[in-house]
């Protein structure tokens, strides 16, 4: 062991003795047989993998289901957000019922103070990003190390702990938003208190992925376990910094300087590294062909891990903040496209006479997918940087869309893929039916794409008006200005097809696909042994 | 794959490099920000100081809270820009750009998300004639109120759409409550229904105190005041 290995992992706990854990009160695990590493050896491959997965199985689908649990959460917030924007006044469900029921009273109360566009954007941001997307994240990322680097989960019980706290951080977080906490700081709005509930679930669960990698017993030659450990390592930095800086008394912009930084290093670095991670996992696992190039990759990385977390502040261009913090993000928005290039490359290069697989396999079609909307979405990032671009689209819903780009078309599609793969591994059954699984794949792809489309273009939209010249209108010509006060009239389409057809396909896509998942937990699904593809490999082409 | 050690010190270093370049090195600079102040010859107290730290009353930073507990941030900026950025200056937001100085007692500045309305970063600062319209909203305009005062923030409150039909600013009906008309309709009364009256609530009257309050157009040096249009009208 290197000497910066064991400063750093001197600061961590041992690894724990067996018998020195929490007991498992919350949900224990069923580990078949308690792993030890050192015994294998002579077992044969498959013995040992599925030891692994056994020793992951408890936490990974508590990270699921409580993922898939947000998901829905967030669909349901999302869809309430988008609705408010063109029809402020609705309420949500059937008002007949409620007043047969005596609760319209009750419902309108609550509509109307907790569930304005002001509380449910928030809540809903709140409940994709550190709900679903975080949890999901770090499910996959467990299985993985465990996989890339060959040992098995010693204590699964501390993970299942870690996973809790954190979902109770996000539960306060979220509950509270809705009340009327928030921090006044976008994407960081939950309240102190949920925050530290979240850490501690983070610490219980970050350590224990840096502890594997510590014992690992070989790694397999995957660019994934850079790209695991980079993510592992720096968003507790990232989440904790912001969380002191945003807590001190400290009065001034400094708060809202820090807050894009954390935005960098909570969309690039955090969501990009996990998500990439699975991506250059289970491409070439699916297929059965290594990347295409391991130096590109390699090259991608670094670029990412380096820039990743410089290119936030174009949030604040022409803000009160000094001018050379947003010059250095368009620099190094420009510098990204290197790191973009090699990983559209590779990946591209690597499915090159495999896209064919994609028809049957629903592994592969997420997470490839998901791997080109990451272009798309890295891509943007650079063209909102430029300073043409953003003199349109600052102030827009143009962000949103770059975010939903990484957050839905992105991340959630590729954690798919992963679950998708990864499930039948740890029941010991294969997903019912392929009908569910296209269905789920062509609600999110087509649901999702309409909310991007439509608040990038919204975005452009209301960018062009806000930016015309104001001078010249007169109550005969308004003049734009008044895309404020016409909003619902002249911009409403964009949020209607939002709400109606962006986040109802895509939560009704989501609805099956939980549905789907809890049929897995129940074990109820096709045998084992025979993965439920798409389409009968024959029937693909 | 790396070696660990070039990995973890490779990521290290990518965090640090983040840090010192994006929050340590501008905070060595924003930290040090005082009030301009302006003496003059002979005087033995500043004959003007900007911005003043107001013992921020209760009420006023109690308005500050509901309109982050609100959200009002996610639609409404306070960030005036160069006009090299964009006409904000022009439309009447503001009188100069917004710039680190003004917020330096703010708690958590609310720049804001998205301008799915307008801007509110200035929305207490009044021309020479006491009168608040955006520029291009003409005086006689009666659908447009020149003046914004209290009572018109709180009927905005209650329910933007009496005034905008396609507005979608929320209506907060959260903030107002119903009482007895006893002596006669207060002129603050958002509506009326029967014998009873919806007023506005201690929350309601802070959140219009501060929204009256919001004026960051006091000359700086490093953000004169823009004279060429507005001086104009
Ligand atoms: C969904 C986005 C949205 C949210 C959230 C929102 N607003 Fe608005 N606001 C608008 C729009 C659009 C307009 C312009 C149309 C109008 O005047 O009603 C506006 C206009 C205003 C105006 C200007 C009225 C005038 O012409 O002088 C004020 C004041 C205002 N909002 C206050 C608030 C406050 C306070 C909150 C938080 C409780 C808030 N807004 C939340 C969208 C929003």
């Amino acid at each position: 062991m290197t000497d910066s290995q064991t400063i750093l992992l001197a600061t961590l706990p041992s690894p724990p003795a067996k018998a020195a854990l929490p007991p498992s009160s919350i949900a224990p695990a069923k580990v078949a047989a308690p792993a030890k590493p050192a015994e294998p050896q002579h077992s044969n491959e498959a013995i040992e993998r599925s030891i692994i997965d056994q020793s992951a199985r408890g936490p990974v689908l508590t990270f699921f289901s409580t993922a898939i649990f947000w998901l829905l959460v967030s669909t349901v917030l999302g869809y309430i957000a988008s609705k408010r924007l063109h029809d402020p006044d609705f309420i949500l469900g059937p008002e007949w019922l409620y007043r047969m029921l005596g609760v319209d009273g009750l419902f309108r109360s609550i509509f109307d103070s907790n569930f304005t566009y002001g509380r449910v954007w928030p809540a809903y941001n709140t409940a994709l990003i550190y709900g679903w997307c975080s949890l999901a994240g770090m499910g996959v990322a467990t299985w993985l190390i465990g996989r890339l680097c060959r040992v098995a989960i010693q204590a699964p019980a501390v993970l299942q702990l870690g996973a809790w706290f954190w979902n109770a951080g996000v539960a306060v977080g979220v509950i509270m938003i809705l009340g009327g906490h928030n921090t006044g700081l976008e994407y960081f709005e939950m309240v102190r208190g949920a925050r530290v509930l979240m850490f501690i679930g983070y610490l219980c669960i970050g350590i224990w992925g840096l502890i594997l990698f510590r014992y690992k017993r070989t790694v397999a030659p995957y660019i994934s376990v850079s790209y695991l450990v980079a993510g592992f390592f720096l968003f507790p930095w990232f989440f904790g910094a912001a969380d002191l800086l945003s807590s001190a008394p400290t009065p001034g912009v400094m708060k809202n300087v820090v807050n894009a930084w954390y935005q960098g290093g909570l969309f690039n670095l955090w969501f990009g590294c996990l998500g990439l991670a699975s991506a250059y996992y289970f491409i070439p696992k699916v297929i059965n062909k290594p990347i295409y190039s391991y130096n590109l990759a390699k090259i991608g990385f670094w670029g990412w891990v380096f820039l990743g977390g410089l290119t936030a502040m174009t949030k604040l261009s022409g803000g009160p903040v000094p001018a050379y913090l947003v010059t250095i993000s368009v620099a190094a928005s420009i510098l990204s496209i290197i790191p973009i290039a090699c990983l559209t490359v590779n990946i591209g290069r690597t499915m090159i006479g495999h896209t064919d697989k994609m028809a049957s396999s629903p592994t592969l079609r997420f997470t490839y997918v998901g791997t080109v909307f990451f272009a798309i979405a890295a891509g943007l990032g650079v063209l909102g940087a430029l300073r043409g671009v953003d003199s349109f689209t600052h102030f827009t819903t143009w962000d949103y869309g770059v975010k939903h780009t990484l957050l839905m078309g992105f991340f959630s599609m590729v954690m798919f893929g992963a679950i998708y793969y990864i499930t039948p591994r740890l029941v010991g059954c294969e997903w019912l039916s392929r009908t569910f699984i296209k269905l789920h794949f062509l609600g999110t792809a087509y649901g999702g794409a309409t909310i991007i489309a439509l608040f990038l273009f919204g975005g452009l939209a209301a960018g062009f008006t806000l930016n015309e010249s104001a001078v010249d209108a007169s109550p005969s010509n308004p003049g734009r200005e008044f895309i404020f006060t016409n909003v619902m009239a002249n911009g409403g389409w964009q949020h209607v097809i939002r709400t109606y057809i962006g986040y109802v396909f895509f939560g009704v896509a989501q609805i099956i696909f939980a549905i789907h998942f809890i049929f897995m937990r129940l074990r109820i699904g096709q045998p084992a042994g025979e993965p439920t593809l798409m389409s009968n490999p024959g029937e693909a082409h | 794959m790396d070696k660990p050690s070039t990995l973890f010190t490779g990521i290290f270093g990518a965090f640090l490099v983040s840090t010192s370049v994006m929050v340590l090195l501008p905070n060595s600079q924003l930290s040090g920000l005082q009030p301009q102040i302006v003496w003059e010859e002979g005087q033995n107290s500043p004959s003007d100081m900007y911005p003043v730290k107001i013992e921020h009353s209760l009420g006023h930073r109690h308005g500050e809270r509901i309109y982050v507990e609100n959200g009002c941030y996610y639609c409404h900026t306070q960030d005036i820009r160069d006009p090299q950025f964009g006409p904000d200056i022009e439309r009447g937001w503001g009188a100069r750009r917004t710039v680190a100085r003004d917020f330096i007692y703010n708690d958590t500045p609310l720049l804001g998300a998205t301008r799915m309305g307008p801007d509110l970063g200035n929305y207490g600062w009044r021309d020479s004639e006491g009168k608040r319209f955006w520029r291009n909203e003409q005086p006689n305009d009666p659908t447009k109120p020149a003046v914004r005062d209290a009572a018109f923030i709180y009927k905005h409150l209650f329910n933007p759409r009496a005034r905008t039909e396609a507005s979608n600013c929320p209506s907060n009906p959260g903030l107002f409550e119903k009482h007895d008309i006893g002596a006669g309709v207060s002129p603050d009364a958002v509506a009326v229904e029967g014998k009873k009256q919806w007023l506005p609530t201690a929350a309601a009257r802070n959140l219009a105190a501060y929204l009256l309050s919001l004026d960051r157009s006091h000359e700086l040096k490093e953000a004169p005041v823009a004279k060429s249009k507005e001086a104009k009208k």
